[in-house]
């Protein structure tokens, strides 16, 4: 092999591996560049006002309404998605492996996971928000209800797709165990299977809540937004995504301010999330066989 | 002594189960084939909510650039516009970023490196895309224009032909801002595939080819590329899919201009941030033919993860993250 | 192999014992494999009966037919009759439930299920009978110690059954099969997964448990088979070779097949 050839060779290899570490660098760069923006921006305006005050108050306001409305909103939105989702992998994995319909559905759920959520959003708006203003005469429009449906839709295909393959892990030689003792396939699958993979599916559960806690498109036209504090699942509500969108459209960088802190909030909130199923999910990993 | 049960209450026990058993199961049933009704729904609701426009407009709806809510008429010509080339913008910029990262994370990075960097990429996937969208508005926008903009300007913008794509004043705002917004959110989800297939690439194909003198570029290039080609793709697809859809991020950065430029350092609109910015301030046929751009961007959407995941298929699944 | 199969006719075992299984004419298929053919053997009551033969002879699959377990694998199907104590348990008139609380199945591998060990083997009886709380204390502490692990475990038996070694996880699943009080108890290689120690535990646990059960072990290691079990039968690519007292199939079988094997010429 003639010297220049292997030369040429070698240049292109050391330019390539360059560029490929520059390339995933530049994304470290970015992640450090967004959070350390958010952290420093946001932490000026965490006091006390933050979490006692509405956003009625506009800039000397607070955020109080909004955190308590995301909460309910997500609280709502998770128990709407977790035991049909958990129900719906359990489906997938128990009964309808192999099945052509178990596949199709498997499939679609990937699709629905990627699915704009902006467009999740609209068809909760024609489905629930639409129809409760033709029945209560426009007394209920949008309402914590909608955004938490709109939510669920969301959160829906991540607890299936977690829960069907954490049961999917489970060794059959357990199924087995169980129906050997003549124990039914409904009661195998709830009390034993299901602990079996219990970490597994709160782990899906967990993901799901950090996916939907930061929504925002699909709230717009559901929850709409509220400045006040609300509780009923029947009326507007306002949540941290919505009012820092409201907020950031805003001129008055004071409000600016306020938005950053939310996002802040939310950022850590669904960060700490994430990081707690991945530990959670590796554990059960390692403790698996 | 063992003394067996009497079968009389074997057997009603049996009956009890087989009943117990079906109803469970058809419940099961149920719920799974909620997210089938998920789906359809999406894609039947948007396209009753937006039957004034679609049915009464039909063809020109898709290709009348006036979305003009004071005459009450209404094209879709420059969000689909707008939507498409800031996703080719993001898919442009984003793949070999994504390629380089995976083979960085493969091949490259030292073992105890490749576990850290690969979850800190995997959170740009977990910031929720309205932090995008603050960052990119009030962050991002003047960094764009203060130091890209008017660098592209005076060297891209002087070229005959695409020059045009890059002359502007230096607005920050634009087209060309959001597509690179976008791209940093798609980063971690066409990364995380091309790393795993590249995984999944037999050990042997690499190892003889790394026998016969081969560098690590070449190994990539050769073998590891053709190897997964398909789920490569069926990942770019995954991404764009993401791409397409997004709203919040873009929707700050855009600039939300229903006006035609040919330049990319001008603002325009897209489907979602058409959506988000105006749905609560419609009513009527306006309000009508937002929803039919929800319908549009929910089949295009659909026909393009349909592809992603068709060419994901034969990949392993991960958690529910991807 | 075609006469081998009709050379291989139903020994009956030279015992005063009745007989609990009796195989007729069983084929078993895994979609369109044919695993066993043509099976024909006499189990009998109270005694420990080894299959034994090189893997993938279709000893598994035999044992699991005993219990019908295979019927929950959709491409699986068995033909022929299994008869216990007189009655055809592949009818599928033969209900499920009465089938399994009849025959206990212990695996290769411990698989306790994720509850305390107290609930492992009250989780089966409670399915099958409504007791007071103190009698089924009893029938687990009974269970327990029929089993050879109430000693060890008598004062954690609230804690999770995952924390046990791999030959107490081993011994609390036999104690949860037996505690449904079964007649015949299958056995599944169930010390492939196991120390020594903890395999000459099970084996003389076995030794204990055939004055009440009918035992089948399937094991892939001779000795084991020799040193546990009554009869043995030797398999070999589907088709019951020889079976017979284990004495005998140890010392002078009749098949060469079964000399070579267990001479270790073959396998």
């Amino acid at each position: 092999m003639s010297a220049s050839v292997y030369r040429r060779r070698e240049t292109k290899n050391v330019v390539a591996q360059i560029l490929a570490s520059s390339a995933a660098l530049l994304a470290l760069v970015f992640l450090a560049w967004i959070l350390w923006v958010t952290v420093s921006r946001g932490v000026h305006a965490i006091g006390v006002p933050l979490f006692t005050r509405i956003t009625a108050y506009a800039d000397q306001g607070g955020l109080a309404n909004a955190m308590v409305g995301s909460l309910i909103m997500d609280l709502m939105a998770i128990a709407l998605c977790a035991p049909v989702g958990v129900l719906a992998g359990a489906h997938l994995a128990e009964y309808a492996r192999g099945t052509r319909l178990g596949e199709t559905i498997r499939f679609l759920n990937d699709i629905l996971l990627s699915a704009p959520s902006i467009v999740l959003g609209l068809f909760v708006y024609v489905i629930f928000v639409l129809p409760m203003t033709a029945l209560t005469n426009g007394t209920t429009t949008f309402s914590a209800l909608a955004g938490s449906i709109a939510l669920a839709l969301i959160g829906l295909p991540v607890i299936v797709r977690t829960t069907d393959e954490m049961l999917q892990l489970v060794p059959s030689t357990l199924r087995e165990a169980a129906l050997s003792l003549g124990i039914p396939q409904w009661k195998l699958t709830v009390q034993v299977l299901m602990r079996a993979a219990g970490s597994g599916i709160l782990t899906g559960v967990l993901l799901a809540l950090a996916r939907l806690a930061g929504e925002t498109a699909p709230l717009l036209f559901t929850a709409f937004g509220n400045n006040y504090m609300t509780y009923s699942p029947l009326a507007k509500m306002a949540s941290v995504p919505a009012a820092i969108y409201q907020y950031t459209n805003d001129p008055n960088p004071a409000m600016h301010a306020i938005a950053w802190a939310g996002a802040l909030l939310i950022t850590l909130f669904v960060l700490a999330l994430s990081l707690l199923a991945r530990a959670l999910f590796s554990r059960k990993k390692t403790s698996h066989d | 002594m063992p003394t067996a049960i009497a079968i009389e209450t074997i057997c009603r026990r049996n009956a009890a189960d087989a009943l117990h058993d079906k109803l469970f199961r058809g419940v099961l049933r149920v719920c799974a084939l909620l997210v089938l009704a998920a789906l359809l729904g999406a894609a039947l609701s948007t396209l009753w909510g937006g039957r004034e426009v679609l049915f009464g407009d039909g063809w020109h709806f898709l290709t009348s650039a006036q979305w003009n809510p004071v005459e009450n008429r209404y094209g879709a010509w420059a969000p689909i516009y707008g939507t498409l080339v800031t996703s080719c913008i993001a898919i442009l910029i984003a793949v070999p970023l994504s390629f380089g990262i995976a083979l960085f994370l493969t091949e490259i990075a030292p073992l105890w490196l490749r576990t850290p960097v690969a979850t800190a990429i995997e959170l740009l996937a977990a910031i929720p895309s309205i932090i995008y969208g603050m960052w990119g508005l009030f962050v991002f926008v003047p960094f764009m224009a203060n130091h890209i903009d008017p660098l592209l300007d005076s060297s891209l913008g002087r070229l005959p032909l695409v020059g045009a794509l890059f002359r502007g004043p230096p607005l920050g705002l634009g087209l060309l801002t959001a597509g690179i917004v976008l791209a940093i959110m798609i980063v971690p989800f066409i990364s995380s595939v091309m790393r795993e297939v590249f995984q999944t690439v037999p050990a042997r194909l690499k190892e003889s080819a790394y026998a016969l003198g081969s560098t690590t570029w070449e190994v990539v290039w050769d073998i590891i590329l053709p190897y997964t080609r398909q789920a490569v793709i069926g990942g770019i697809f995954l991404g764009l899919g993401r791409a397409l859809g997004e709203t919040m991020a873009v929707t700050f950065v855009l600039g939300n201009a229903y006006d035609f430029s040919t330049s990319l350092l001008m603002p325009g609109t897209s489907i979602s941030s058409s959506i988000a910015n105006e749905f609560n301030e419609a009513v009527g046929l306006h309000r009508s033919a937002l929803i039919a751009l929800g319908f549009l961007l929910f089949v295009v959407t659909f026909v393009v993860l349909l592809i992603a995941r068709w060419m994901l298929r034969s990949l392993k699944r991960k958690e529910g993250n991807a | 192999m075609t006469d081998l199969a009709a050379v291989a006719a139903p020994i009956a075992p030279v015992d005063t014992t009745r007989n609990k299984i009796a195989v007729r004419d069983l084929d078993f298929h895994y979609h369109d494999f044919h695993a066993v053919r043509k099976i024909r053997m006499d189990i009998p009551e109270r005694r420990v009966t080894a299959i034994i033969g090189p893997s993938g002879c279709g000893k598994s699959t035999l044992l699991r037919v005993f219990n019908r377990i295979y019927s929950i694998y959709p491409k699986q199907r068995a033909e022929g009759d299994v008869l216990l104590d007189g009655e055809n348990i592949l009818d599928p008139g033969y209900s499920l439930n009465r089938l399994r609380s009849q025959v206990g199945m212990v695996f290769q591998k411990p698989v306790p299920f994720p509850m305390t060990i107290y609930e492992n083997v009250a989780y089966g009886i409670r399915h099958h009978e409504v007791l007071s709380r103190a009698r089924m204390d009893e029938r687990v502490e009974q269970a327990l110690r029929a089993a050879a692990l109430w000693d060890e475990v008598k004062d954690k038996l609230k804690r999770s059954a995952l924390g046990l070694s791999g030959g107490q996880q081993q011994r609390l699943c036999i104690a949860r099969g037996i505690a449904l009080r079964p007649q015949v108890l299958l056995l599944d290689e169930p010390t492939s997964a196991l120390d020594p120690i903890a395999t000459g535990r099970i084996e003389q646990l076995i030794e204990e448990l055939k004055k009440d059960y009918t035992i089948v072990i399937v094991t892939h290691n001779m000795q084991q088979a020799a040193r546990v079990s009554d009869f043995t039968a030797f398999m070999y690519m589907g088709e019951l070779i020889e079976f017979g007292d284990t004495e005998k199939i140890f010392t002078k079988p009749d098949k060469q097949q079964t000399e070579d094997y267990i001479t270790g010429r073959f396998g």
